[in-house]
């Protein structure tokens, strides 16, 4: 009896220590754990890039940091994601022509696919 | 017998009950990393995230919102992070263009220059809700930006290290000489020929190849090697009694008759001084 109720002590202690006051350290994330607004944020930060380059394969290249997804399928989560977060309609815009550009794009090189 | 080995039994099962939860906790179950902050990630994607700020500035000139965007990195300094990103990139070869911006961005925080169109522009910051303590991932604090300030005094060097790969500058007007001036300072190494490179707006210019040349020898060397003296900052190491020539590669006229000219000490003796010259294009 009393060594069931150590034993089941020793096991909340070790969450405790393990979940709350120790838990495994991130650090050196990939952004695929980013939160979504920050996500969205640096999708929108892409088509900002590209009103002014106008170069899809330096925004393919960008939105790569998500993984492999197509880089078109990547920003439209942008879309979906922005008006929610208060997105202005220039920016919703600067997104739909990123995610215009991206549908058509083919990579200029095999080193700039994601 | 049996009233004395029992605290060792319930200890022995603490332990071991501590250990399995251990093990659960950090093994088994351990903390789902999901919504994390960009303050989280790795060097190497922070680098990017970055960049696409600096991109994204090149586009709108928001510096309000770069600034808010900078801060969600939780860079000591990001003016330092900018400089030595852009030093990287550009010892990396990766292209001039995307230098450039990492180069602006860090040049804008600086300072804005005489004619800044970014401040005349509405400012639109972000911000961003905090990340979920219970996550273990805090959201960036917002940064302090140092104040404005001019050109930063240039303190004690060497010289610029050698480049292991020319830089493609970007196509522009011809630089032209802004100013030259001599430096009678004993802390400078003798003969210290500084050049800064700057554009109509003020701000610096990285990766300008520059051109000095004297009676049979010629040498080639590069902006922005020491961030921390300037993004646009170059030096060379000048012999005494030797006639310079210096020009940037990619246009301009040469500035002739460079020297080091002859000073004195607070001691009384003589020594070499060093040339500051500004050009801009």
């Amino acid at each position: 009896m009393w060594i069931t109720l150590a034993a089941a002590a020793g096991i909340g202690l070790g969450l405790l220590y393990g979940w709350v006051i120790d838990p495994l350290q991130v650090v050196d994330l990939t952004p695929d754990t980013l939160r979504a607004d920050y996500r969205a944020d640096y999708i929108l930060m892409v088509a900002e890039a590209y009103q002014n380059e106008k170069d899809a394969d330096s925004a393919a290249r960008r939105l790569a940091i998500f993984g492999a997804d197509p880089p078109a399928q990547i920003a439209s989560f942008a879309l979906q994601f922005g008006p929610s977060a208060g997105f202005s309609a220039t920016e919703l815009s600067a997104i739909e022509d990123l995610v215009a550009a991206l549908q058509t794009y083919q990579p200029s090189s095999g080193d700039s696919s994601p | 017998m049996n009233e004395r080995r029992l605290p060792l039994d319930i200890i022995g099962a603490l332990i071991l009950g501590a250990a399995l939860g251990l093990f659960y906790a950090w093994t088994l179950a351990p903390v789902q990393i999901i919504d994390s902050a960009p303050a989280a990630l790795r060097a190497d994607f922070k680098n990017q995230y970055r960049a696409a700020i600096a991109a994204s500035f090149a586009s709108n000139h928001d510096l309000a919102r770069a600034k808010a965007r900078l801060a969600l990195l939780a860079d000591a300094d990001s003016y330092a992070a900018l400089s030595a990103q852009a030093q990287q990139m550009l010892a990396a070869g990766e292209s001039f263009a995307s230098v450039e911006q990492v180069a602006d961005l860090a040049s804008a925080l600086r300072g804005p220059p005489p004619t800044n169109i970014a401040s005349s522009e509405s400012p639109t910051p972000i911000s961003f809700e905090p990340v979920n303590s219970t996550q273990n991932v805090t959201s960036a604090p917002q940064e302090t930006l140092p104040p404005f300030s001019t050109e930063i005094p240039l303190p004690l060097f060497s010289p610029t290290p050698r480049p292991t790969r020319t830089p493609v500058p970007a196509p522009g007007a011809p630089f032209a000489l802004v100013s030259q001036e001599s430096l009678c300072d004993e802390s400078l190494p003798d003969g210290i020929l500084q050049v800064m490179t700057i554009n109509l707006d003020g701000r610096q210019l990285p990766g300008i190849e520059l051109i000095v040349s004297w009676p049979g020898g010629e040498e080639h060397f590069f902006s922005g090697f020491k961030p921390e003296l300037g993004n646009g900052y170059a030096d060379f190491n000048m012999a005494p009694n030797i006639i310079y020539s210096l020009r940037a590669a990619d246009g301009g006229a040469p500035i002739e008759n460079l020297s080091a000219p002859s000073c004195t000490a607070a001691n009384g003796e003589s020594f070499f001084g060093g040339l500051h010259i500004v050009l801009k294009r």
